[in-house]
C-alpha cells in the first residue's frame, strides 16, 4: 500500500488551507490516516489513485473538494526542442518510452524527498515493481540533447548512481544493490536498455539505475524526465502525474519529440455521460447543472451538453477513469457519502439454505447429542499429518500448493479424520473423556465436498463406541447402511468397519490403531468415525469445481 | 436437628454404653472404625457426642530384630558360643562375629591381647537385652529403659496408635430420648415405591445444596460456528439465498471475470496459492477477455495489451467468495436475485496471531431492477446493525470490481471507528460479458475480525486450532440476539 508523506506545512501553503480540515477531511475522498505527527501526517490512499501519491497531488484535490478551487486544472507545455529516439532493438524488451523536461525547479532537501517517494510509490502502484514502468529524473544541465534510448550490448560500462567507480551493467546486476533487487526483470536479454545522450554519455540503465552523471541535487534546475517500461498507457500515466505535481509546485513543463511523437501533452481525456444513468446509480435525483458542479469539485473538467449529459474532461493525470460510472463515483464522492440516505429496496425474496448447509447441520445435531464437541480445524495441512501419521497411502487425487508458505501447510485436505487426530494432541493435557467432530470441506483433485468426523479419546474407547456413534449418525441421516470389515490401516485390525451404501465404500469406524496414536504422540484408545456426505440423500450434485 | 442415619445409630448405641472405644462400637454397629469416627466428628459438631483421640505410641521389631528373637542380641549369642577365651581368627568365624565383636568391646564383656579374646567379669545383660527379652515376649512394647537403643540400632521401630473413645452428652441423651426413625434413608426412589405411594412415608435423604455437583461438559457446537450461523441467520431474516461452492478456482473466475487485470499484485505467488492445475475457460469467455483488453461494448477503455487465456486457465485458492458471487450471478440471470456466502478463502500470509493463511469470508450481493448505491448502505446498514454494531458510516473505499466503492465503519465501545469489510457496485466491466444487466450490490467482509470482536480473542489461531477447555466453558449463548 502507499502511504505518502505529507508535511503540513507545505500541505498548507499549497492547500490554501489548515491542516486540520485537511486531517479531518481527506478520508472523504478515500484515504485512510496512518499516523499523525507533529510536523506532518502520513496517509494511505488506494492503488487506483497514483495521482494522490504526492503532497501537490493531495493538495490539488483537496482544493477541489474543499471548494477552494475547482474545474479542471490546466497545465502549459510548450516544446523543449529536444528530440529522443527509440532503438527498434527494444521492441522485445522495454519498448516504450516517454520524456519531458522539467525546468525552474526549486528543489531543497525535502522537496527531493518527496520527489523520490512519489517516484517509489508510483514504481510499485503504475510500474507493477519497474517491470511495467521505472522512472528516471536526471540534472538536465550535464548532459546533451538529443538523447538516444538504445538496445546496448551488456558489456557497457558507467558509474552508476552513488558509486565511484565504472562499472559494467552485468556487473551492476551482481554488485550493486538496486542491481541484484531488479536483475530479474532483465538479466534474460542479450541485451540491456540504455539511455544515452548525443556524447554518447550514459543517463540512466532502466529499470534498475541512473548514472551518478545526472544526479538530480538542491543545485539541479532543470530536470530531464525519463519513463521506459513494457505498456505505453502505464509509461504515459507515470509521465503526467509527476510532470503535474512538479507544475503544482511551480515548474514549467516542456514536451520533447520521442520518436517524431511531441509527449507530454498533460491534455485531457473526454467522456459525454448520462445524468440519468449517474442518478440511477447512485439513487439521488441530479440535473446535469448539479452533476456538473459536483464533478468540478472532483477537478474535472465538466459542461452540461443539453439537458439529459455532461461533457466530462478528466485531468491525464486520472488514471482509475475507465467507465463512466468511474465518473460517477466521483460524483458520488463529491456529494459525500455521509450525505447518502441509506435505504432498503421494496423488492420482497425469500431466504434459501444451500443443501450442503442443511446437512452439515443435520450433522451437528447429531454429533451435539451424542455429546461431541465441535472444533474446526484448517484445511491446509501436510502429507505427514494426512497420510503418514495415519498409516494411510498418499492419495493421488491431493492437491499440493505449488508456493507453500511453511511445512506445516502444503497440501489441501482430503479427509478430516488426521485433523482431528492432531487436535486431541493439541488438547493432551484437557480432562478426558475427549470427543471431538468436525464437518467442513475437503477437495480430492479440483472438487470441493464435505465430510464429517469424529474421535473419542478416553481409557475405554473401543470399537462398539465407535460402531454405536457411526450407526447413529447414518440412522439419523437416513442413510441405508451395511458395514462390512475394513481394510484402512489406520485402523486396528478386527476392530474397523467400512461404511457401504449403494455398493461404495462412503465411511469408515473402529479403533484407531496403536502406531498411529503414537505417531500423534496420544496414549489412550481413540474410537473414531468418518463419513463422506455425498452419500447423504439430498446432496447436491455435482459438487463445487472451478 | 438434621442427623443422619448412621448418626442416629451411634447415639442409640450410646445411650446404653455411656461411653466406648471405638473398636467396640464398630463391632456393636457392624461397620469399620473409620466409618464410626466419621459418625462420631458429625455427631461431635451437633455437640451430640464427645470424641477423645488417644494417641498411644508401642515399639515393634524390625524385621532384624525378629530374627533375633528367642536366640539374644548377636553380642549375647556370640559370647556364649566361647568358654573363657578364643583366637580372635576363631571368633571371626562365627556367621554373628562381624556385628557382635564390636558391641561385646563397646559392652566390656571382652578383651583382646595378642589376637586372643578374653570374657571379662562384667558380662550381665544390660537394659537393652532386657528390653528386648519383654518384646520377644510380647511382641510389641511400650517405651521404657533400653528401648531407645533398640530403636537406634534399627530393631525396633516406633509405631503410632490412635484410639478414639466416644462418650455421649446429656444433649445426645435427650434427643435419643425423643425418639428416632432408624429406618434406612432412601436415596433414589424405585418404581415401586412411586406407584405404591410409598415414598410418602419414606425417610427421604435430604441432599446438601451447598456442595457443587460434579462438573460435566455438554456437547456443543463450537463458538466460531455459532457466530457463522447468527450470520447466516441474519442473512435469512433479509431475505437472501445462500450460495456455496469450490475453494479451487481457475484465474479465470477468481480474478479475470472480476475485471482483476492480470498484472494485478494480487495475481502473483507472493500473495495467491496457486495449484499446478489447469481448467478450461467457460463458453464465452472470449467477452471476458474484449473486457479486459478494450472495454468490450461499454463505456470503459478496459485495461489494454493482450490477455492471456493460458493465465486465466490456471487453478488458485478461491482468495475470496466473490468468484461464487459472478458464477452464481452468470447462472441466475433474472432479477431479483439476493444470495450469499460464506466461506473459507485464502491468502498467502504468513501465520501469526493476526494473520492467516486461510479465514471465512462472508459475501452478499443483491441484484434487482433500478437498485442502486443508496440500497447498497442501506443494506449495509441493515446486516451491521443486526450484528450488534448499531453506529455505521461510510468512507469512500477502492475494490477493483466495484464501483462505487465503500469502506464501512462500525463503531465498538472501547475501540472506536473500526474498518469491517468492504462494499461496492459490481463494475460494468465486471456484469456486462455475462450478460447481467442490472446492478449488482456487493459486500463482504473478513468474519475472523468480527470474531475476534464478539468473542474476545487475541489470536485468530485459536478457532482453529482449539483449545478444548475453550469451547467447553465458552457458553452457548452469547448473548447477542
Amino acid at each position: 500500500m502507499a502511504i505518502i508523506t505529507l508535511p503540513y506545512r507545505y500541505l498548507e501553503r499549497l492547500t490554501e488551507t489548515d491542516r486540520q480540515t485537511i486531517i479531518d477531511r481527506v478520508p472523504m475522498i478515500g484515504a485512510d490516516i496512518e499516523r499523525i505527527e507533529e510536523d506532518h501526517v502520513d496517509v494511505e490512499f488506494f492503488p487506483d489513485r497514483p495521482d494522490l501519491y504526492s503532497p501537490e497531488g493531495v493538495a490539488r484535490a483537496m482544493r477541489g473538494f474543499l471548494g477552494i478551487e475547482e474545474g479542471l486544472p490546466v497545465y502549459g507545455v510548450c516544446p523543449s526542442g529536444i528530440t529522443f529516439s527509440v532503438d527498434p532493438g527494444l521492441a522485445g524488451i522495454r519498448p516504450h518510452l516517454a520524456s519531458a523536461v522539467i525546468r525552474n525547479v526549486d528543489l531543497d532537501e525535502e522537496a527531493i524527498g518527496s520527489l523520490m517517494a512519489l517516484q517509489e510509490a508510483l514504481h510499485w502502484a503504475v510500474g507493477r515493481g519497474r517491470g511495467k514502468v521505472a522512472i528516471g529524473v536526471h540534472n538536465l544541465d550535464a548532459v546533451t540533447p538529443p538523447f538516444r534510448y538504445i538496445a546496448s550490448p551488456r558489456e557497457r560500462s558507467f558509474v552508476p548512481l552513488d558509486f565511484e567507480r565504472e562499472m559494467t551493467m552485468e556487473e551492476i546486476l551482481t554488485d550493486h544493490p538496486k542491481g541484484r533487487d531488479y536483475a530479474r526483470l532483465v538479466e534474460n536479454f542479450d541485451k540491456f536498455p540504455l539511455i544515452v545522450d548525443a556524447d554518447d554519455q550514459v543517463l540512466s540503465f532502466p529499470p534498475i539505475i541512473n548514472g551518478e552523471l545526472t544526479k538530480v541535487t538542491t543545485a539541479t534546475k532543470n530536470i530531464l524526465l525519463d519513463c521506459t517500461g513494457t505498456d505505453k498507457r502505464a509509461v504515459m500515466i507515470a509521465t503526467n502525474i509527476i510532470c503535474t505535481a512538479l507544475a503544482e509546485a511551480g515548474a514549467t513543463i516542456e514536451s520533447v519529440t520521442v520518436e517524431g511523437e511531441e509527449v507530454p501533452t498533460l491534455a485531457p481525456a473526454e467522456r459525454v455521460v448520462a445524468v440519468a444513468e449517474c442518478a440511477s446509480l447512485l439513487g439521488l435525483s441530479l440535473t446535469a447543472d448539479e452533476m456538473v458542479r459536483l464533478l468540478r469539485r472532483m477537478r474535472f473538467g465538466a459542461e452540461p451538453d443539453g439537458d439529459s449529459r455532461v461533457r466530462v474532461l478528466v485531468p491525464c493525470y486520472r488514471s482509475d477513469i475507465l467507465h463512466d460510472w468511474d465518473v460517477f463515483e466521483d460524483a458520488a464522492i463529491a456529494y459525500g457519502f455521509e450525505n447518502f440516505d441509506a435505504a432498503l429496496p421494496a423488492t420482497s425474496t425469500v431466504a434459501k439454505e444451500h443443501p450442503t448447509t442443511t446437512i452439515a447441520r443435520a450433522v451437528r445435531s447429531v454429533m451435539v447429542g451424542q455429546g461431541y464437541i465441535e472444533v474446526m480445524p484448517f484445511t491446509l495441512t501436510n502429507e505427514r499429518v494426512l497420510y503418514a501419521n495415519m498409516r494411510r497411502e498418499p492419495a493421488p487425487e491431493t492437491l499440493h500448493l505449488l508456493h507453500p508458505i511453511s511445512e506445516e501447510q502444503t497440501v489441501v485436505r482430503t479427509d478430516l479424520l488426521p485433523l482431528l487426530m492432531e487436535m486431541l494432541l493439541a488438547n493432551k493435557h484437557r480432562e478426558l473423556p475427549q470427543r471431538l467432530f468436525t464437518v467442513g470441506d475437503v477437495v480430492e483433485d479440483c472438487a470441493t465436498f464435505q465430510k464429517v468426523a469424529t474421535v473419542s479419546i478416553h481409557p475405554s474407547a473401543d470399537f462398539s463406541e465407535a460402531y454405536a456413534a457411526a450407526d447413529v449418525l447414518c440412522r439419523e441421516l437416513t442413510l441405508p447402511y451395511t458395514v462390512v470389515e475394513s481394510a484402512d490401516p489406520a485402523f486396528l485390525d478386527g476392530r474397523r468397519g467400512d461404511i457401504v451404501v449403494d455398493g461404495r465404500i462412503v465411511g469408515v469406524f473402529g479403533e484407531i490403531h496403536p502406531a498411529v496414536l503414537r505417531a500423534f504422540d496420544l496414549e489412550h484408545p481413540v474410537a473414531a468415525l468418518a463419513l463422506d456426505l455425498r452419500a447423504v440423500p439430498g446432496y447436491p450434485a455435482p459438487p463445487g469445481t472451478p | 436437628m438434621e442427623l443422619t442415619l448412621n448418626e442416629k445409630r451411634l447415639l442409640v448405641v450410646l445411650e446404653e454404653a455411656g461411653s466406648a472405644d471405638v473398636v467396640v462400637l464398630a463391632e456393636k454397629m457392624d461397620t469399620r472404625r473409620e466409618a464410626v469416627v466419621q459418625y462420631a466428628n458429625l455427631a461431635g459438631e451437633k455437640g451430640l457426642v464427645d470424641v477423645e483421640k488417644h494417641v498411644s505410641r508401642r515399639y515393634i521389631p524390625t524385621e532384624e530384630g525378629r530374627a533375633y528373637m528367642g536366640k539374644g542380641l548377636p553380642e549375647r549369642q556370640v559370647l556364649e558360643s566361647f568358654e573363657g577365651e578364643i583366637p580372635m581368627r576363631d571368633l571371626q568365624s562365627h556367621p554373628l562375629a562381624k556385628i557382635a565383636i564390636g558391641w561385646m568391646r563397646k559392652k566390656g564383656w571382652i578383651a583382646i591381647r595378642d589376637g586372643i579374646v578374653q570374657k571379662t567379669d562384667t558380662t550381665a545383660p544390660g537394659p537393652d537385652e532386657a528390653a528386648f527379652a519383654r518384646l520377644t515376649e510380647s511382641g510389641a512394647i511400650a517405651a521404657g529403659e533400653g528401648v531407645s537403643d533398640l530403636v537406634k540400632r534399627g530393631l525396633a521401630v516406633e509405631e503410632e496408635r490412635v484410639t478414639h473413645t466416644v462418650s455421649i452428652t446429656p444433649r445426645g441423651r435427650e434427643l435419643v430420648a425423643g425418639g428416632f426413625d432408624l429406618r434406612e434413608e432412601v436415596g433414589t426412589l424405585t418404581r415401586e415405591q412411586i406407584l405404591s405411594g410409598e415414598w410418602k412415608d419414606l425417610p427421604l435423604r435430604r441432599y446438601d445444596v451447598t456442595k457443587l455437583p460434579r462438573r460435566t461438559y455438554p456437547g456443543k457446537t463450537h463458538p466460531y460456528q455459532r457466530l457463522l450461523d447468527e450470520m447466516r441467520r441474519i442473512l435469512f431474516d433479509m431475505g437472501f439465498e445462500e450460495m456455496a461452492g469450490g475453494i479451487v478456482q481457475s484465474s479465470f473466475w477468481n480474478f479475470d471475470a472480476l475485471f482483476q487485470p492480470q498484472d494485478h499484485p494480487a495475481r502473483e505467488m507472493q500473495d495467491t496459492f496457486f495449484l499446478g492445475e489447469r481448467w478450461p475457460l467457460p463458453a464465452g469467455y472470449e467477452r471476458v477477455r474484449d473486457m479486459h483488453e478494450h472495454g468490450g461494448e461499454t463505456s470503459s477503455t478496459g485495461w489494454g495489451g493482450t490477455w492471456s487465456a493460458a493465465k486465466a486457465e490456471q487453478c488458485v485458492l478461491r482468495t475470496h467468495t466473490t468468484s461464487l458471487s459472478i458464477q452464481h450471478l452468470a447462472g441466475h440471470l433474472k432479477p431479483p436475485v439476493k444470495a450469499f456466502c460464506i466461506g473459507r478463502v485464502y491468502r498467502r500470509e504468513a501465520i501469526d496471531p493476526t494473520h492467516l493463511a486461510e479465514f471465512e469470508q462472508l459475501e452478499g450481493i443483491v441484484m434487482d431492477e433500478g437498485v442502486n448505491f443508496r440500497h447498497l448502505l442501506g443494506f449495509l446498514k441493515e446486516f451491521y446493525g443486526n450484528m450488534g454494531f448499531e453506529k455505521v458510516r461510510f468512507r469512500p473505499g477502492y475494490f477493483p470490481y466495484t464501483e462505487p466503492s465503500v469502506e464501512p465503519e462500525v463503531y465498538v465501545d472501547g475501540l472506536g471507528w473500526v474498518e469491517l469489510g468492504g462494499a461496492g457496485i459490481f463494475r460494468q466491466e465486471v456484469t456486462a460479458p455475462f450478460g447481467i444487466e442490472h446492478p449488482v450490490l456487493a459486500w463482504g467482509l473478513g468474519i475472523s475480525r468480527v470474531a475476534m470482536l464478539q468473542l474476545g480473542l487475541r489470536d485468530l489461531r485459536q478457532l482453529y486450532k482449539s483449545d478444548v477447555e475453550w469451547v467447553r466453558e465458552t457458553p452457548t449463548y452469547s448473548g447477542r440476539r
